[in-house]
């Protein structure tokens, strides 16, 4: 489980559920939507330090522009090592200070010439991040 | 009610110790004391059974006093309303199983109230065996009857199940959880078996050194349990197998078996037998009808 922690910058909420944003560092905004409001979940509320936490398998791998899509998250991130399987393989990334890992197909890293140092970014769909009290 | 508020001086493992409680239990809940030994569960028990006296402090039941330092009110133990069930059953050897229950029984008491709780905890065919030919299991059932025959409002069990096997254990569970709603008790259980107390208790007080250091439901006591995740079970892990750069993580959810694909950060800590969480955001299950 990929971990970052971040303050609450801003909660939208509508019936049951909220979006909350995140802000990890000053390049990254995190958001989540989750079943709960700061009603059900006090610890929902602005300017609260708290974790943000997905699967590394839900984690999306781009090169290039990625802004045509509708993915919320996107982490500017820089391969520091591969760990390659036949269908799978393992990529640490690094974002500012905080590490994630990505297990993504293994031949998404031949198609796209992923290497150590290549630079990518990190995507994760809204509905694919927790959070954590901490 | 219960309220106790509490002082005693007690020789704890590491020297004197200040058992200092101030708690409160609604009536008809199934509460656990839960602690190292000597954090001061069994002697907690005494104190609210009258077997021990407290140095400071109030005991109130059901709007009854039943101790008070202040105005030295002390009720005995016999007049305190109390079933007690220890670990070693303290059955009289010389008498039948009856008998025992008749022991109990108050001195104005219906009859009808042993031959009650002899069909409830099925002893009717044990009733006049002495307890020596009993197993543990069916000691401890007569035990736990013979603390009903007096009616009590509070029932006080001091690790009750904990020499029996696992078998007989969760059959004995069964019939504490059945006393406890029948007679609408206000039961407190020293156990130590986290199932145990999943199983029995709604609230659990966790103790050391004399204080109370963490309550709550088992939930929240036993497990760090604060991921927003909606698709959320308990369960047991079996099996951990590595698959090229992920693990395959094999869990009993009761008496289903799931399997979830664990990274290597994830399966860090875990090791087989371990109780886990295994979570899911509410978006990501599908759901079908199967009939």
């Amino acid at each position: 489980m990929n971990r970052l922690q971040g303050d609450i910058v801003q909660i939208e909420t509508n019936g049951h559920l909220s979006i909350v944003s995140v802000l990890v560092s000053e390049a990254v905004l995190l958001k989540a939507i989750v079943v709960e409001t700061p009603t059900t979940a006090p610890y929902l509320k602005e300017g609260n330090t708290i974790a943000v936490l997905f699967k590394e398998t839900e984690v999306i791998v781009g090169i290039g522009p990625v802004d045509g899509m509708s993915l919320q998250n996107k982490i500017p991130c820089i391969i520091s090592q591969i760990e390659k399987g036949a269908l799978l393989s393992k990529l640490a990334l690094k974002t500012g200070q905080a590490a994630i890992t990505a297990i993504i197909s293994s031949k998404a890293v031949t198609q796209l010439n992923l290497t150590a140092n290549s630079k990518v970014s990190a995507m994760i769909k809204l509905n694919e991040m927790m959070l954590a009290e901490l | 009610m219960i309220a106790l508020r509490i002082q005693k001086k007690l020789d704890g493992p590491n020297g004197d110790m200040l058992l200092d409680l101030d708690i409160q239990i609604q009536k008809g809940q199934f509460v656990t004391l839960y602690g190292a030994s000597g954090a001061g569960k069994t002697s907690t028990l005494r104190i609210l059974s009258g077997l021990l006296q407290a140095e400071k402090g109030k005991i109130e039941v059901n709007g009854t006093t039943w101790f008070d330092s202040a105005t030295k009110v002390n009720k005995k133990p016999q007049t305190r309303n109390i079933g007690y069930v220890f670990q070693d059953y303290a059955l009289f050897p010389t008498m039948t199983v009856e008998e025992n229950l008749l022991f109990g029984l108050p001195k104005k008491g219906d009859q009808k109230e042993v031959t009650t709780l002899l069909e409830m905890m099925e002893l009717v065919d044990l009733k006049d065996r002495k307890p020596t030919t009993l197993s543990g299991g069916q000691k401890q059932r007569v035990a736990l009857a013979r603390a009903l025959v007096q009616k009590p409002a509070v029932l006080l069990l001091d690790e009750p199940l904990s020499a029996l096997d696992m078998k007989i254990r969760l059959k004995l569970q069964d019939y504490l959880l059945k006393v406890h709603k029948t007679y609408e008790l206000t039961t407190i259980l020293i156990s130590h078996d986290i199932g145990e107390i999943y199983r029995l208790s709604n609230q659990v007080f966790v103790l050391e050194n004399g204080k109370v250091i963490k309550s709550g439901t088992p939930s929240e006591v036993f497990l760090n349990d604060t991921i927003s995740g909606k698709f959320k079970f308990k369960g047991e892990v079996l099996k951990i197998e590595k698959d090229e750069v992920v693990y395959l993580v094999t869990v009993l959810i009761q008496n289903e078996v799931v399997k979830v694909i664990a990274a290597a950060s994830e399966i860090k800590r875990l090791t087989i037998g371990d109780r886990v969480i295994v979570a899911s955001k509410a978006f990501n299950p599908v759901i079908y009808k199967i009939e």
